[in-house]
């Protein structure tokens, strides 16, 4: 009995070391916890011409594995150029990056095997169609020819191709090609997508299926690194930021952490049963950024911690009836407009 | 990887069957037109290597190497579409080598040059009643696809440096009409000028038109056609090392 427990017990070590190989095998690294690690990069384009353009100015960031990171900053700031350092479309000039604990410089095949991307351009096979575009796509990420066929059924469904499946993409309307192009990287599991502005295009119902659908993908314990101007789905998504300019990092950590770095934290709202000149005279004395009166509301944009929004509130509900309020906090986009300032708009290529 | 990309080439090239009937029947319709032009002029053949052959026997591997350097065009070319097609660059993150991606690409390419041949060379024979060497079949076959991916590697590092399709169709254009006329592809060398002679022995394109001629028809001295096929065989291997330096360092500098 005790000789068959052993086996038994050996046959369970066996299968669970197989399992932990091959869970290594797909998520390498994944021990370090660190999908992604850059130090002092610098990327000069047209290195030694007169037209030389930093890109990147010794940036540094990182990201750890399973999480959802969201790259930030104004047009030329290099977000594109990092994510193409990442992903082996350019050598980094100086510095370091490592994907999933591989040097992007010494192994850039290596590093292509756990990557899939989401580029900035339309990347779809325009003359192919689109259950061929995903097909074609899993061949080359070596996805076994059995599994092709079901992933394509299920990819199809979930971004809602299924309509469109033998249609030519070239026939497609921007945003369902958009559509196709992201469909792809759920084809495949790399444990680490790069989406530069994946979702650029989409109409709102399907922005927010696809956004679902990288949540679960996340779930699953895939990084993926995304980069968008638009902030407000970065703070729907993203478990950390890196805000970056002119090829720097001014800013990193999770929304707390960023929120914690503007100056004016709180956005109150208040309702009072009547507005009187008295009150008006009574908010202007109050230490505000901002302040906005519609009727009988007032918006205060409090600079401070927490507690000076509630003394705020305590103080005028001691003198006046509120009969509604709210209190928010700055999003991100207001941490990254102040962080940012008031700097003109770029159109440097990054 | 590399039947992924030569699976990928396949699908793109289904999607337009006349565009693959037009790329398997062209050169032989130009040996038919062109060759039977000069054959008519040339009524008492041509004299090569000490010995005298119908316009069209020499000419069928003109036509050959002709169609080999077409073939390499369109491909270097499809850089450009599919850098129109915003895709050029996401294949450059899917987990293949840069020499993967450039070897399939050309091969699949290369097969098409095959078929091509074939077609040119079997019906080239039957109509125009050339001579073929059919016992050296096999080193036409491999003066075919190597002439094929040796073009292909050396236009593509000119396509992937090159970032406007119109300077590169103004290279094109200029680098074959240097190459085709400086060769052997449409005159023997021996009826050239000393200067225009040497140039034309230096120019890749006599050195893979020489040994397509020796592998049709079996004219040449095979041991300068040997020293051709290597010398093209090294200028195939620089094309490709410096093709594929030019995709590892990264297209866009």
């Amino acid at each position: 009995m005790g000789s068959k427990e052993n086996v038994k017990t050996a046959r369970n070590r066996l299968i669970l070391a197989r399992i932990r190989h091959r869970l290594r095998a797909m998520f390498p690294g994944h021990s370090t916890g660190s999908a992604i690690e850059a130090t002092n990069l610098v990327k000069t384009y047209r290195e030694g011409s007169p037209a030389a353009v930093r890109a990147l100015d010794g940036l540094s960031i990182a990201v750890r594995q399973g999480e959802i990171f969201g790259l930030l900053g104004p047009n030329g700031a290099g977000k594109t150029t990092l994510l193409r350092v990442l992903t082996t479309l350019t050598l980094p000039t100086s510095g370091s990056a490592t994907v999933l604990g591989l040097d992007v410089r010494a192994h850039p095949l290596e590093v292509r095997r756990r990557i899939c991307a989401v580029l900035q351009e339309n990347a779809v096979e325009v003359y192919l169609s689109v259950a061929d575009n995903l097909d074609t796509y899993a061949r080359f990420h070596a996805v076994p020819r059995l599994e092709v066929r079901r992933r394509i059924e299920m990819t199809l469904e979930r971004f809602g191709l299924s309509e469109y499946r033998s249609q030519k993409v070239i026939d497609l309307s921007g945003g369902l090609k958009r559509r196709v192009q992201v469909a792809k990287v759920f084809m495949v599991d790399s444990p680490l997508v790069f989406l530069d502005e994946a979702t650029t295009g989409m109409d709102p119902m399907n922005r927010r299926a696809t956004l679902q659908a990288f949540r679960e993908e996340a779930r699953r314990g895939r990084t993926i690194f995304l980069t968008t101007h638009v902030l407000q789905e970065a703070e729907e998504l993203c478990n950390t930021f890196a805000i970056i300019d002119h090829g720097r990092c001014i800013a990193q950590g999770d929304l707390a952490m960023i929120r914690g770095l503007s100056s004016r934290a709180f956005d109150i709202t208040v309702t009072f049963d009547t507005m009187t000149d008295g009150l008006l005279e009574e908010l202007r004395r109050l230490p505000l950024l901002k302040m906005e009166v519609h009727a009988t509301t007032v918006t205060l944009c409090v600079k401070g911690r927490e507690m000076s929004a509630l003394a705020i509130l305590t103080s005028l509900a001691r003198t006046h009836t509120i009969t509604h309020f709210e209190v928010t906090s700055a999003t991100l986009e207001d941490v990254f407009l102040e962080l940012l300032g008031n700097r003109q708009p770029e159109g440097q290529t990054s | 990887m590399i039947l992924a990309v030569m699976y990928r080439e396949y699908r793109i090239r289904r999607t337009s069957m006349t565009w693959l009937f037009y790329d398997l029947v062209m050169p032989l319709t130009y040996l038919l037109l062109f060759g039977i032009g000069f054959d008519r002029t040339f009524m008492g053949g041509i004299p090569v290597g000490g010995t005298t052959v119908s316009y069209n026997a020499f000419f069928l591997a003109g036509v050959l190497s002709m169609a080999c350097f077409g073939i390499a065009i369109n491909t270097s070319y499809g850089f450009f579409v599919d850098r129109d097609n915003g895709i050029f660059y996401e294949f450059l993150t899917y987990p293949m080598s840069r020499a993967e991606f450039l070897v399939g690409k050309i091969l699949f390419n290369a097969l098409l040059s095959l078929l091509q041949a074939l077609i040119t060379v079997t019906l080239g024979s039957v109509l125009l009643d050339i001579p073929l060497r059919w016992d050296l079949a096999v080193f036409a076959v491999g003066g075919v696809v190597l002439g094929t991916a040796g073009w292909f590697f050396f236009l593509s590092a000119f396509a992937l440096r090159i970032r406007r399709n119109d300077m590169f169709n103004t290279f094109i254009n200029v680098a074959y009409f240097l190459l085709m006329f400086g060769s052997s592809m449409f005159y023997p060398l021996d009826a050239l000028p000393g200067w225009l002679r040497t140039v034309a022995m230096a120019n890749p394109l006599t050195w893979h038109t020489d040994a397509l001629r020796w592998a049709t028809i079996g004219i040449g001295d095979p041991a300068v056609i040997a020293a051709e096929a290597a010398l093209f065989l090294l200028f195939l291997l620089a094309s490709f090392l410096f093709a594929v330096d030019t995709l590892r360092r990264g297209v866009l500098r």
